[in-house]
Parts: structure tokens; C-alpha cells; sequence
């Protein structure tokens, strides 16, 4: 087992060195001169520019590029935004911490809807399954931004009182804080639910079909012990892993939620920054996302490795 | 005459008739061909049946549906039945080719890296792996807004982004049939590569890619209708469902239709293929992944 991890993390290190090598060379190869985005005008004197290039070590090969600014980017230093002049990554990580918490409100409220939907599945059967099953179908074919959009409208034009647009920090309320971010929470946790639903179905119907679930009924037990003690306890691996794979999704979609509820994250920032042409931010955020579902992915993979022995390759 | 006769392919799976399997109700399969006929018609007739032209202000801006304009007009007076139609246009283009792409990439490095196993398959799925950890909306965000938010762009973008899906998807099968009885009687009579690829190996691996195809293109209805409402579209004036919803949302009170119609043509169109995926999975025969 142990050295099943140790390949594990050596790959994962490896997956991430790839992806800072992709998030650098993106950025490089854009059309029109990383250096007039830089200088934010294209009315920039020639020899002006060439000093520019020296001075953000453009004019060195590309790989000596990569390595100092994969070394400092370790060292969190992921340069200057080319519009504030400020450190990236002092400004990165508030909002990180942001879409942080909109990921946490979004999972949790997946894990619920998901889980208890699933469950209801799979113990009523019938009536019940078909129903789930087919509003499960229905939210897979609603894009988050568009279910963000009509959550808007419809609280716009129904409740007119409720706050339903920007962020309260959570060192100022952090009650209201969360509660700000219920609603974009479930704009952007409905799709991931649907996994969880569809899993937590799976996962109980297979383990309701397991000797010991059957021996546990037989001696007696109460309803609700088989339930928690047997049938959940037993369907929660699967159910958690399938749960923290989804974390691409949410990072994905906290883009576009974050920008139509007006939170300050790190997706905002991103579209922010698209628009203005802010490479160095863009870089970051994109090595931050990638290398956060990395970590993830590597967790919940040795996770697995741990909590099922069979898992032995 | 030899034996073994390699031009009988072998059925992957015991299956009924076409017409015994849609008489014991794939209705889910018929809906969702029934919805893409739709969707294909208006497409490809769009230039003929819109009824005003989609780029000019025709109307009393915001007005509500009427005779005259059946969805109502959009913020400076424009039909918006128009611009949807003619907005599907472009999305279901881009859609199509870029899913084709992808289909081809994915087809070609799963069957190489399936198919020749070793130091190939070793490369070609570790250079995927590095793709794949990218989430996918922002690789495709990174990459649209790197190469500037053009059709091909777009085009080129998304197949980029759901080649490693693909080829996974055709990957895993063909490790198995490679190792099945009649590759190897093939193989033993002297039939090449490229042949027993072709006719051995592709058209049992088919069906799931067929299923994973359905799947990938209402992700990629997704994908472009998000990256259009983030601006990032195909650049105007051409319309487009994902800039139609972004440009309504200021006005979406006073004119909630002007979000409505967009919003159902994206979930109509998202909802075609994921109800063709499940249909053809029942059809196929294809389990379930994962």
C-alpha cells in the first residue's frame, strides 16, 4: 500500500508539473505580443517595448523562462498584475478563500440534496425512483449559469426584498456570510447533486443486496440501525469519492456563478481579468484551479487506497 | 478457402431486431431523435424561416410576445424568435464540428494507444492525463482567451478540451477485444493492423462511443453557450443563445422573456443529447459507466 501512494504522489507531481508547463505556454502564445498586453497600449515606442522585454525576461529562451517563473511561482510570488502593478497573489488570495467557501456551501448542499434524493430512490423504489430519476434528468440539462439566471429573476420578481446579489465577508458575519451564498451555492451545486443522487442510488441498492445487510434484518435490528450502521456506512465510500471528483466542476462553474451573483471569488477575478487582458493573473488562477483538482483527485485517490483494502494494483 | 472467413465481424452483444427493440419502448431513443430531427431542420433552415432579419432593430424595444413577434423583441427592438433560431445556428455549428474533431482525435489515440499497448499507450494517456486535470471550463476560458474568441477558435478549443474524454472512452474496450478469440484467429491468418482495427475491434468498441459521443456534445452545447454568455463567444453581431442570456439579464424584470427563450432553447438543446445518450445506451446496450 505503501508504495502504491509513494507512485501515486510521484505521478501527481509529475500531472502538476505538466499542467504549470501548459498554464505558462498558453499565456506565451498569444496572438499580438505578451509585451504590448503588458504595456497596456500599442502606442509604446520600440525601444521602449525591448525594455520591457528584458525587464520581464522575455528576450531569454522559453525553457529559462518556464523554470524562473515556475521558481517563483512555487515561492507564491506569481508576478505583478499588469493592471493594478500589485503582487497577483496578494490579491488572489482573498478571493480564493471566497470561492473557497462558495465551493463548501455548493458541496454540502450537493451532498444533501444528492444523498437524501438518492436515498429515497433507492429504498422507495417505485413512484418515488421514477420521480427522482427524472428531475435528475431534467437539472443535468439546465447549465448552472442558466439555473443562476432564473434563480435571479424569479427572486427578483417574487421576493423583491431578498439580497440575492453580492458577498459578506466572513471575518465581518460569518452567518451571514454563508447565508449570502445559499442561493448561489445551489445554482452551482444542482448538477454535482445529481451525481451524488445518482451514486448514493447505486451504491444503496448494492450494498442492500449484500449478505450482511440481509443477515442484519434477519436477527432483528431496527429499521434505522440498518439503515445508518449498515446500509450508509457501507455506501459512503463510493458516495465520497464520487463527491470530491466533482471539485473540477465546481471551480469550472464558480466562473460563471460568481459572475452573475456579483461575488468577489476567484472566478470573478478570472472573467475580470480576462477582459482585461491581466495574463499574469489569468496564468495563476488557471495553475491555482488546476493544481487544486490535482491535490484533490490525489487525496481522494489514496483515500480509497486506505479505506478498501481491494484496491491493489 | 480458409476457415476462418474475416469479413464476419462478430455481434458484441445478442440484440433484437430494430423494430422488435423500438416496439418494447425505447421511447426515450425515439423523443431524443424526434428532438434532434427538430433541432437539425431549423438549423439548417434557419436562413429561410427566420421571420425578420436577426441583427436589425425592427420593433418597439422589450415588447412582450405578440402576433407580430412571437417571442417578443430583445432590448433595442430585435426578434428575438429570430435571433434564437439564427443564434442556434451558430451554437450547433460550433457544437458539431467540435465534437466531430474531438470524436476523430479520440478515435485515433484510443485505438493506437489501446490497440499497440507499451511505450505508445504509456505516452499517449500520460500527455492526456496532464489535459485532463485542467477542469474543462476553464481550459477551454484559458485557450479561447489565448488564441482570441473566434469560430475556429472555438472550434479548435473545445475539440482540444474533450479529446482525452474520448480517447479514454475508446481505450478501455479495445485493451479487452484486442485479447478476444476472433482477433486472435484473424491475427493468426495473416490479417494486417489497420484491417483488424477496422473490422474487428472498431465496431464492437462503437457503441460507447456512440453514447459518450450523445453525452459529450450536450456537454459541449454547455461549454459554448457559457463561454459565449461570458463574452467569449463568437463575436458579434452574430447572435447567440449564451450572449442573448448575458445581454437580457439587466432587463430580465421588466422583459423575463427576453431570458426565458434563450435559457429554453439551451436546456432544449442540452436535454436533446443527454435523452439521445440515454436512449441509445438502452439501444446499445451499453452498462453504465463507472
Amino acid at each position: 500500500m505503501k508504495r502504491l501512494i509513494i507512485v501515486r504522489l510521484a505521478w501527481t507531481f509529475a500531472i502538476l508539473l505538466g499542467v504549470s508547463f501548459i498554464a505558462f505556454i498558453l499565456m506565451r502564445a498569444l496572438p499580438g505580443d505578451f509585451v504590448l498586453a503588458a504595456a497596456g497600449t500599442t502606442s509604446v515606442s520600440a525601444e521602449a517595448l525591448d525594455g520591457m522585454r528584458a525587464e520581464l525576461g522575455l528576450d531569454r529562451p522559453v525553457l529559462e523562462q518556464y523554470l524562473v517563473w515556475l521558481g517563483n511561482a512555487l515561492q507564491g510570488d506569481f508576478g505583478a498584475s499588469f493592471v493594478t502593478h500589485a503582487p497577483v497573489l496578494q490579491e488572489l488570495a482573498p478571493r480564493f478563500f471566497v470561492t473557497l467557501q462558495l465551493s463548501l456551501v455548493a458541496i454540502v448542499m450537493a451532498l444533501l440534496i444528492g444523498g437524501v434524493t438518492g436515498l429515497a430512490s433507492a429504498r422507495l423504489r417505485g413512484r418515488v425512483d421514477w420521480l427522482v430519476r427524472a428531475i435528475n434528468g431534467v437539472s443535468l440539462a439546465v447549465p448552472n449559469f442558466v439555473i443562476a439566471t432564473l434563480i435571479v429573476l424569479l427572486a427578483g420578481l417574487y421576493f423583491p426584498q431578498l439580497v440575492v446579489f453580492g458577498y459578506t465577508p466572513f471575518a465581518v458575519d460569518p452567518l451571514k456570510s454563508f447565508g449570502n451564498l445559499l442561493l448561489p451555492g445551489l445554482a452551482l451545486g444542482l448538477a454535482v447533486s445529481v451525481t451524488i443522487s445518482e451514486n448514493t442510488r447505486a451504491a444503496v441498492l448494492e450494498v442492500s443486496n449484500q449478505d450482511f445487510v440481509m443477515v442484519a434484518r434477519a436477527k432483528g435490528l431496527k429499521r434505522s440501525t440498518v439503515l445508518f450502521q449498515y446500509l450508509l456506512r457501507n455506501a459512503a465510500t463510493p458516495i465520497i469519492t464520487v463527491a470530491g471528483l466533482q471539485v473540477a466542476t465546481l471551480l469550472g462553474g464558480s466562473i460563471l456563478v460568481e459572475t452573475i451573483f456579483a461575488i468577489p471569488g476567484m472566478g470573478q477575478y478570472l472573467f475580470d481579468s480576462i477582459t482585461r487582458r491581466d495574463y499574469p493573473v489569468i496564468q495563476a488562477i488557471v495553475l491555482v484551479a488546476a493544481g487544486v483538482v490535482v491535490l484533490i483527485n490525489m487525496l481522494v485517490d489514496i483515500a480509497y487506497i486506505r479505506a478498501d483494502a481491494r484496491v491493489r494494483l | 478457402m480458409s476457415l476462418v472467413n474475416d469479413d464476419i465481424a462478430p455481434v458484441g452483444s445478442t440484440r433484437r431486431s430494430w423494430r422488435a427493440q423500438l416496439r418494447g419502448g425505447s421511447v426515450l431513443l425515439c423523443v431524443g431523435l424526434l428532438m434532434l430531427a427538430i433541432m437539425i431542420v431549423t438549423t439548417v433552415l434557419a436562413p429561410w424561416i427566420v421571420p425578420y432579419d436577426p441583427s436589425a432593430s425592427i420593433g418597439m424595444p422589450l415588447s412582450p410576445p405578440n402576433a407580430e413577434h412571437l417571442l417578443g423583441t430583445d432590448v433595442i427592438g430585435r426578434d428575438i424568435l429570430s435571433r434564437l433560431i439564427s443564434g442556434g445556428r451558430t451554437t450547433l455549428l460550433i457544437t458539431g464540428i467540435a465534437v466531430s474533431l474531438a470524436l476523430v482525435a479520440g478515435l485515433i489515440l484510443g485505438l493506437l494507444s489501446g490497440y499497440l499497448g507499451g511505450i505508445v499507450d504509456e505516452t499517449i494517456m500520460r500527455i492526456l492525463d496532464v489535459v485532463f486535470a485542467f477542469p474543462v471550463f476553464l481550459l477551454a476560458i484559458a485557450v479561447v482567451a489565448a488564441l482570441g474568441p473566434t469560430i475556429p477558435n472555438l472550434i479548435i478549443t473545445i475539440a482540444i478540451v474533450y479529446t482525452p474524454a474520448m480517447a479514454r472512452v475508446v481505450r478501455g474496450p479495445v485493451l479487452s477485444v484486442k485479447q478476444w478469440d476472433h482477433v486472435e484467429a484473424a491475427r493468426s491468418i495473416g490479417v494486417g493492423d489497420v484491417r483488424i482495427v477496422s473490422r474487428h475491434i472498431l465496431p464492437i468498441v462503437a457503441s460507447p462511443v456512440v453514447v459518450e459521443t450523445s453525452l459529450t456534445l450536450a456537454q459541449t452545447i454547455f461549454t459554448v453557450t457559457a463561454l459565449s454568455f461570458l463574452g467569449l463567444g463568437p463575436p458579434p453581431p452574430d447572435p447567440n443563445w449564451g450572449g442573448m442570456l448575458a445581454e437580457s439579464r439587466q432587463f430580465m424584470e421588466l422583459a423575463p422573456i427576453t431570458v426565458i427563450a434563450p435559457a429554453g432553447a439551451i436546456v432544449f438543446a442540452t436535454m436533446t443529447f443527454i435523452i439521445l445518450a440515454n436512449g441509445l445506451r438502452e439501444f446499445l446496450n451499453v452498462s453504465t459507466r463507472r
